[in-house]
């Protein structure tokens, strides 16, 4: 009898056991669904909304552009009767192809439309993120202990191009962001001059696979998206141009299919999608990135004005030791950098919002610094570990500014945007968090000081130290600027926002990286980096 | 514990239904190897590990790594196997890990890790004239009991998952003390959950605190000699990861990485006669190859006791 009971016991234990493996799939649950996007309003509007890159980029100069390149994308002085007659021959064609594509999707077709269904703009800010996550690995060091240099004329080699570390990924997402918008304002400006329905509004037998906006379809706004995008995030991710491409043209296609644009439509859209994304390109490709690593000679100079102020200056706590991240890519300093160009603050806005200095490395005040860092490196909590893991944000990530996009993408679908509405968001944000970039990189390499770590060695970090000076934290900048957008753009949330800002300020004290002054006058400096855009933001006839 | 072992029954049977419920008892080699304890036997006691490395395999690509130095992940296992039958054991183990690296600014990590409960069973057995050969089902259970993070490799002391084992191991022994082992398990593994809201895996970006696991097998073989208070013997062990990503130039190792290792390395095993009943056990191992893991040296030691509950009869 009692062998009986042991054995019934082990059944059940193996019957549980196998039950488990047979029951649990492991199927993940993913969060940031896009269900399929209903507008809750069309911005008919949106062109007349203020240029969020000017004067590099204007509605004028998107309208010159278009109708004076060879070919005319568009010449509505001669070009305006041909489009709205939809009885055309020429239209008609159109239409019959897209009757005999609808009568054939394969079930691949039918999930990239409803894909791209979820919003064009929060589908490719999903796939940026993805992008930037995956580039964002520092190049290892060669034998000889130094670090070869990403080339951009050279993408596939080793290290690929880009190194997308925090401040390329957030002038990243700016010049994406910003040119979608700008590039959407102008469709929905030839949208409205042309105003020649969607292909399923004009011919009942075409059939409507993505839901309905109410906007015009020529030039088709999905198509512009795709445009600009690509063209964007070819310059900033050539390794990557395979996948972009395919995306673009996956885009193009769902509205194709779906019946929302014909190929007239979505010709004219990706022409003029890639017309504005040439004159952010020329922006880029000015704007001070460039040379923002600086040399040898230059980061020498850093460490020894340091020096000259009496104070110990940043080195490398990497082994073996790299060249610090982008030092002119925020400096700005007569004789020895400009720093790369921000969106809403003028050099003289950034130097004279530029933080006062931090405690003298010598100096007491440091010494209690310190010691508190040294305190969380000691008492590494469970809970506090999660807070710096959820933040670090380190390589391989999507970095803190994607963070943020993170975090605003499910209140930007919530909202039900417009697309131009919707890229406004996402320009704001991002805007935002480059300039925020920009100053915070302006402080630390102003004053170059050193990481808790280098100070006292024995402090041991719960995430990998960031090789760059410590006064400001990056994070704190970006989100502090962050949240303050967000709080503006979604003032229901703005306590979240400020909480969520708050917390990953801090977890870089405890995750021991940083000092408390660094986070609290970093979170600070990105507030006021934030109001500017908010500024803006406010004046510019969105609301 | 000599206590223990005059208690009345229902002292025992509140024992053993513990271990049948906490499930188990395993010591990786007691899991794999052609022993079992006789009915009644309760064999326990402590193993302490250290394992090292400084080159590892970065995808396929072996390195060192200045920011990290050597990593060292030490070990104390308590460790108990049960014999409810001569071919029924239960095998139960838990580990105290602890890691550190020598170089760089990374935090070490520790933290009780898994708790491990197996089912050893004799399926079958024949005995011919000058030896002996057996054959064993083990059906291994394990499931986290620390906090622990999986996302802090190399310095990470687990998965933070819940394991399911299956393995099926054959035994031949020849009666003047040679034996030769031959064990293989496949290992369903849960996925495992991290503090961050997405991740990239080395293949693709996933907007998901959880990670896919992928299972894995692995190979275990022994050749040694058994008889009297000494067994010895060399093994080989692999193990595969059925899928994961690789380490990416220069990037942090990720919790889904496809781990894969050979090793080789002896055991000795030693019942000195002056103490009844108590084992001695020290084990060493070497990394041969791998695919994201470090190449290690591995060294044990261990101290077991065998208590009797159950007389045979």
């Amino acid at each position: 009898m009692k062998s009986i009971k042991v054995y019934g016991t082990i059944l059940i234990v193996v019957a549980l056991m196998a039950s488990l493996v047979v029951s649990c799939n492991k199927d993940i649950d993913l969060s940031e669904e896009l269900p399929a996007l209903v507008p809750v309003g069309t911005d008919e509007d949106a062109e007349t909304w203020l240029g969020a890159a000017e004067p590099d980029v204007t509605m004028a100069k998107m309208i010159t552009a278009a109708e004076t390149s060879t070919p005319k994308i568009f010449d509505p002085a001669n070009d305006l009767t041909m489009v709205q007659d939809v009885n055309s021959a020429a239209y008609q064609a159109e239409l019959t192809s897209i009757k005999d594509l609808q009568k054939n999707l394969t079930a691949e077709q039918k999930q990239i439309i409803e894909y791209w269904s979820g919003g064009g703009v929060l589908r490719w800010n999903q796939i940026l993120r993805g992008l930037v996550a995956r580039f964002n690995l520092p190049p290892a060091p060669k034998a000889d202990g130094t670090y070869p240099v990403p080339d951009a004329e050279n993408p596939f080699a080793d290290p690929n191009f880009p190194f997308a570390n925090p401040p390329y990924a957030a002038r990243a997402y700016s010049y994406v962001t910003i040119a979608q918008y700008e590039a959407l304002k102008a469709a929905w400006h030839y949208m409205y001059v042309y105003n020649r329905q969607s292909p399923f509004d004009v011919d009942n037998s075409v059939q409507s696979l993505m839901p309905e906006t109410g906007l015009p379809a020529y030039p088709s706004h999905d198509a512009v998206l795709s445009g600009v995008t690509a063209e964007m995030l070819k310059l900033l991710f050539p390794a990557a141009v395979e996948e972009i491409t395919l995306r673009a043209a996956e885009q193009r296609n769902a509205a194709l299919w779906s019946g929302r644009a014909s190929s007239s439509d979505i010709a004219k859209g990706l022409a003029l999608g890639k017309s504005v994304a040439n004159l952010f390109i020329t922006r880029a490709r000015g704007d001070g990135m460039g040379t923002a690593g600086g040399n040898k000679a230059a980061w020498d100079a850093l460490a020894q004005n340091a020096i000259d102020q009496g104070e110990t200056p940043w080195i490398s706590l990497e082994n073996p030791k790299r060249p610090p991240m982008l030092p002119f890519f925020g400096l700005r300093k007569a004789g020895v950098s400009n720093g790369v160009k921000a969106w809403r603050m003028t050099t003289d806005d950034i130097i004279n919002n530029r933080p006062t200095p931090p405690p003298a490395t010598a100096s007491s005040e440091m010494a209690d610094e310190v010691n508190e860092v040294k305190y969380y490196a000691d008492n590494l909590t469970r809970e506090r570990l999660a807070i710096v893991h959820k933040w670090a944000d380190g390589a391989g990530t999507y970095t803190p500014p994607g963070h943020w996009n993170d975090i605003a993408a499910e209140y930007i679908r919530d909202a039900k945007f417009s697309e131009v509405r919707a890229a406004r968001a996402f320009a704001l944000l991002n805007m935002a968090m480059h300039d925020a970039g920009v100053a915070c990189w302006d402080t630390k390499y102003f004053y170059f000081n050193p990481r808790p770590c280098q100070l006292d060695p024995s402090i041991k970090t719960g995430t990998g130290v960031p090789n760059f000076p410590a006064f400001t934290s990056g994070h704190s900048n970006f989100s502090g600027s962050a949240s303050t957008v967000l709080s503006y753009l979604f003032p229901q949330g703005s306590d979240y926002f400020n909480d969520q800002a708050r917390e990953a300020s801090l977890s870089r004290l405890y995750g021991a990286i940083h000092y408390r002054t660094d986070v609290e006058v970093g979170l600070e400096q990105g507030q006021t980096v934030g109001l500017f855009t908010v500024n803006f933001a406010t004046a510019d006839g969105a609301d | 514990m000599f206590v223990l072992l005059k208690t009345p029954n229902y002292m025992n049977r509140l024992l053993l239904v513990l271990m049948a419920l906490c499930s188990q008892v395993a010591f990786s080699q007691t899991l794999t190897d052609g022993l079992m304890m006789s009915k009644g036997k309760f064999c326990t006691g402590f193993l302490y590990t250290h394992d090292q490395w400084k080159e590892y395999w970065e995808g396929e690509l072996s390195r060192e790594n200045g920011n990290i130095g050597e990593v060292t992940t030490q070990s104390i296992m308590w460790a108990g196997n049960y014999g409810i039958t001569g071919k029924l054991n239960v095998i139960a183990m838990l580990p105290y890990i602890k890691t550190d690296a020598s170089m760089g600014t990374l935090h070490g990590m520790n933290d009780i890790q898994d708790l491990s409960i197996g089912v050893k069973y004799n399926f079958f057995k024949k005995e011919f004239e000058k030896s002996a050969f057996k054959a064993f089902g083990v059906l291994n259970f394990s499931t986290p009991i620390g906090d622990y993070t999986p996302d802090f490799f190399p310095l990470s002391i687990g998965t933070q998952t819940t394991n399911v084992a299956y393995r099926l191991t054959t035994y031949f022994k020849l009666k003047e003390g040679w034996f030769v082992n031959l064990s293989g398990a496949y290992t369903w593994r849960s996925n495992t959950q991290i503090d961050r809201p997405s991740y990239f895996d080395g293949n693709e970006f996933v907007m998901s605190d959880e990670v896919k696991m992928p299972n894995m097998f692995d190979i275990f073989g022994s050749i040694g000699y058994l008889k009297g208070p000494l067994q010895v013997e060399a093994d080989y062990i692999q193990q595969n990861t059925l899928g994961g990503g690789d380490i990416r130039r220069q990037d942090m190792p990720f919790v889904s990485n496809r781990m894969n290792f050979i090793k080789t390395g002896a055991l000795v095993m030693y019942y000195p006669p002056q103490v009844k009943n108590l084992a001695l056990r020290a084990a060493g191992y070497y990394t041969l190859s791998g695919r994201n893991v470090g190449q290690s040296t591995t060294w044990m030691v261990g101290a077991l006791y065998t208590f009797t509950f159950i007389k045979e009869q």
